[in-house]
């Protein structure tokens, strides 16, 4: 991380890490699979293990590509609408433009490149706000996949040969679980070991000293949105493979799982800061309090109720001792927040 | 004039489609159907309304969809227990109001993230509501839709209380110094601080206010039909927030007229009898909308284009 390197021992520097939310996250999801292990009978076994990966994968590509986008201070609320837009124009370019399945996959990714290329237009370009933007298209998206499949359309037939990439294995692992593998480490490597990754996060603090720091600031946000209409459409193409259909409705309200679990794994909604490791350990954590809860026979309703309880929670944890700190000083300092070093 | 261009704008494109259907579809205007459709989209402006003065705080909330659905459930509970109309008004409001001192208090006390906080509570009470309810609907009394009145009565009470709510509000928010603070907050809450008021009081009380509206809007909503639907107000925040947008109120706080806002409840309200009397398939409803909105959106953008140094 970029925190300083600090000459007073290894015990702050221990403390520090312990703190680090990362660590706290990672805590609650051990937590949880030992409780889980100890409550339901057939949680910890390695059918279940994969069955977790395998119904976690799209959310957690949506979640993944969330966060460079988060990190520069935006968000995108349409890649939930452009999942099911992509999964409905793969099942029409299939069946009925009668291309085959590899080509009319990468046609979809492309399909996904410019619907993410309209966000990236908008909000890069035009700097429009990335919510309302991205409200607009979450609509359009879906309302297009609506308008296409008339409300009942619904694809299916797909070949084994491609239903395999959702529900069959690959060398051990669900085969759709490679993809997000090679997506996660893909993004990790941008966000953490390429300048373009700093560049994420120079634009989250500030977009204007980014601009005068020399940074091509609207390209390199334009990027992240086109990035996640590219992985949005590959998270369609899993889900197709997975449930063996194509539905207007594919991934409504994936959006918000996936920033719920951008946020939960450490990324702060104002950009700036966060990891996508974080991001890895905040999909797990919501994916196996859903899975587990299940399996510890309680309402699916409870997950649900516990993962929003636990944004809340993830979010008072780092903000509580700012504002305890802010309290403590006194009255008349509280001014405009001081510019301190970290 | 130049002032209102962004509303008068909206108004004008509203003025256009509705000329259009007199000419193509003059069965648009036939009364009851009117009525109704009006009377559907109340609750509708009632929120647009509230969540019109959150973004003008420069916050947001999408929680409201949840909490229109919990508010209508309390409501349809309490009515179910014979409670009067005047009880049931009351504790549906005050219920609202406690649900966005939650929101409140987590946003303006603890200094967290609207978006995030509200995307946590909406979750919580959606879910929290299913679990209790498993889906079930509530039956209301007999005396109960349309407040006992006749229908056309009652859709006419639900009309007047919507755009009583809405005249109140524009009036106010040109003359209450409380709602005149929330545009200095909202354009600059540190300068707003400076000049005596109290940024995080302002944003805690429109929370508050936003919830107490929704529980207004949820209890218009119960009265229109025999049967409390504890799915309801699904996708309502998103709704609400785009009737904003294209009404005028800047996400970015500190803008926005309610008179605007009512021009895009209406336009958005509109489209979708639109679609039917000019035979265009329905479901290109929902595409149209997001069209309005980023076309809206854009709008502003380019009106409102910095200088590029």
């Amino acid at each position: 991380m970029s925190a300083p390197e600090s000459n007073h021992g290894t015990t702050r520097r221990i403390g520090a890490l312990l703190f680090r939310h990362e660590t706290v996250l990672l805590i609650v999801l051990v937590a949880e699979c030992l409780y889980f292990n100890a409550v339901g009978r057939r949680f910890g076994t390695l059918d279940n293990t994969f069955d977790i990966m395998r119904h976690s994968a799209e959310i957690g590509l949506l979640a993944l590509v969330m966060t460079p986008i988060i990190l520069t201070g935006g968000i995108d609320l349409s890649v939930g609408s452009l999942l099911g837009l992509c999964a409905i124009l793969f099942g029409k370019l299939w069946r009925d433009a009668g291309l085959s399945l590899p080509v009319a996959a990468v046609c979809t990714l492309a399909i996904g490149a410019c619907a993410g290329g309209l966000n990236a237009a908008l909000i890069a370009r035009l700097r429009l706000p990335a919510l309302i933007v991205t409200l607009g298209t979450y609509s359009l998206f879906r309302g297009l996949a609506e308008a296409i499949t008339r409300g009942v359309d619904t694809f299916t037939d797909f070949p084994d040969s491609f239903l395999a990439l959702g529900q069959k294995h690959f060398a051990g692992l669900p085969t759709q679980v490679w993809f997000f593998l090679a997506v996660a480490i893909g993004i990790w490597l941008l966000v953490h070991r390429t300048s373009f990754g700093r560049s994420f996060r120079a634009i989250g603090f500030a977009p204007e000293g980014a601009r005068f720091a020399g940074l091509p600031v609207a390209r390199r946000v334009a990027l992240v949105y086109i990035l996640a209409g590219v992985v949005a459409a590959l998270a369609a193409i899993i889900y197709t493979a997975r449930l063996g259909q194509a539905k207007a409705d594919a991934g409504t309200g994936y959006e918000l799982f996936a920033i719920t679990a951008v946020v939960l794994g450490g990324t702060s909604i104002f950009g700036g800061t966060g990891s996508v490791h974080g991001t890895l350990l905040g999909v797990a954590a919501i994916a196996v309090l859903n899975n587990g809860l299940v399996h510890a026979r309680q309402p699916r309703e409870v997950a649900g109720m516990l993962t929003g309880a636990l944004l809340l929670a993830a979010l008072g944890a780092s903000e509580i001792p700012k504002l305890l700190a802010k309290l403590r000083a006194p009255r008349h300092l509280a001014g405009p927040p001081p510019i301190s070093p970290p | 004039m130049k002032k209102y261009s962004r509303e008068l704008t909206v108004a004008g494109v509203l003025v256009l489609l509705l000329l259009v259907l007199a000419v193509t579809a003059p069965a648009f205007y036939d009364p009851q159907p009117m009525l109704s459709r009006l009377a559907r989209e109340a609750p509708t402006l009632i929120l647009a309304c509230g969540v019109a003065l959150v973004m003008v705080c420069r916050q947001i909330d999408i929680s409201i969809g949840s909490m229109f659905a919990v508010c209508g459930v309390c409501s349809g509970l309490l009515a179910a227990e014979g409670h009067p109309l005047a009880v049931v008004l009351a504790a549906t409001i005050l219920i609202g109001a406690v649900l966005g001192a939650v929101n409140g208090a987590l946003v303006a006390g603890l200094r967290l993230p609207s978006i995030v906080v509200t995307l946590a509570t909406m979750v919580i009470l959606r879910e929290g509501l299913r679990w209790q309810q498993q889906g079930a609907f509530i039956n209301l009394p007999d005396a109960w839709q349309w407040f006992g009145l006749s229908q056309r009565g009652g859709q006419f009470t639900l009309i007047g209380c919507a755009f009583l709510v809405l005249v109140v509000l524009a009036w106010a928010s040109r003359n209450f110094a409380g709602i005149r603070f929330l545009y200095a907050v909202g354009t600059n809450a540190e300068a707003a601080r400076l000049a005596g008021l109290r940024p995080q009081w302002m944003t805690f009380a429109v929370f508050v206010f936003m919830g107490a509206l929704t529980g207004l809007a949820a209890l218009l909503n119960v009265v229109q039909s025999p049967q409390v639907d504890p799915k309801s107000g699904t996708g309502l925040e998103l709704e609400a927030i785009a009737a904003a947008v294209v009404g005028g109120v800047a996400v970015s706080g500190g803008r926005g007229n309610l008179w605007g806002v009512f021009a895009g409840v209406l336009l958005l309200a509109s489209i979708n009898p639109a679609l039917t009397y000019l035979h265009v398939e329905p479901y290109w409803e929902k595409a149209i909308q997001g069209a309005i909105i980023l076309l809206a959106v854009i709008f502003d953008g380019l009106r409102n284009r910095p200088e590029v140094s």
